[in-house]
């Protein structure tokens, strides 16, 4: 039998995922992590005293929690799928539609430049086999 | 042994209790009751609206449907309701509650945000969070 070293792309077993899967999650991770919550953090320290102050708190939760998937980039794949959600929501419920009728907020061309970035990259970095596998058709939590 | 013997209230050899697991799809179900209301503000809103807020709110909407299947699999979800709400607390709604001048909506979303928290650190089961998320061994890196 001829067995073949591992090699970097190769998957070595249904439910894990190729070396190469780990270090693109990992570098997602880290974009995250590091890039957006660079950009999001000062909002939290400066802002108006009155500014309700829901989305710099969201996006750097998101981006903190991130920082954990750099050790764990398997397990924390929940937060790249709720990622892909709100991104594509936006996209489809506010983005497209305000795109095409030219009534946009102030802040569209910056959140239609930041989102619809996660919108290209999210599909390419998702191992949607895996995801399949993991959170659809795996028997859910005991429930007796 | 005892330790091995799970029962509704005690984990046994199983990672969690069956009591947890209920406690933490109730607050599954929970999010998928609460938050419709804005995820149906997504087909009927101002044309002019920023709706970031509305997409975030909408996208752990889905993710509550998940946590319902799958509780442990999505504490991460519950983790980042954790974190981002207390982020607010600490950087928006406790110094606005002090100070007396917040945001127009400062009022309700102390309810809505504020207390959450503290439902995420009574449902969120510490020990197997601590076993998987920080002590467990991390993905390989070669």
């Amino acid at each position: 039998m001829v067995t073949t070293a591992a090699s970097v792309a190769e998957r070595p077993a249904e439910s894990d995922l190729s070396l190469f899967r780990l270090y693109i999650l990992r570098a997602v991770y880290l974009l995250i992590g590091l890039g957006e919550g660079s950009q999001i953090a000062p909002a939290l320290f400066v802002h108006e005293p009155t500014a309700r102050g829901v989305i710099p708190a969201l996006l750097a939760g998101m981006s903190l929690l991130d920082l954990l998937g750099l050790k764990y980039p398997r397990q924390m794949l929940p937060l790249l799928l709720f990622e892909f959600a709100w991104k594509y929501i936006w996209f489809f419920a506010f983005g497209l539609p305000q795109w095409f009728s030219g009534q946009q907020p102030p802040t569209f061309a910056e959140d239609f430049f930041n989102i619809g970035f996660g919108v290209l990259l999210m599909p390419f970095v998702i191992p949607w086999g895996f995801v399949w596998r993991q959170y659809v058709m795996a028997p859910g939590d005991r429930w007796r | 042994m005892s330790r091995t013997a799970p029962s509704l209230w005690r984990r046994g050899d199983e990672e969690v209790s069956l009591v947890r697991l209920y406690v933490m799809r109730a607050v599954a179900l929970l999010g998928v009751w609460g938050l419709f209301e804005t995820v149906q503000t997504l087909v009927d809103h101002d044309p002019m609206d920023r709706g970031v807020h509305k997409a975030l709110i909408s996208g752990l909407w889905v993710m509550a449907f998940f946590a319902f299947r799958y509780p442990l699999k999505m504490i991460p979800v519950l983790l980042f309701e954790l974190v981002w709400k207390t982020l607010w607390l600490i950087f928006f709604g406790l110094p606005q509650w002090w100070s007396g001048a917040g945001s127009l909506r400062l009022a309700e979303d102390l309810w809505a945000i504020g207390a959450f928290p503290i439902v995420c650190v009574l449902v969120i089961p510490w020990g197997y969070v601590w076993r998987h998320y920080l002590k467990a061994p991390g993905d390989r890196w070669r």
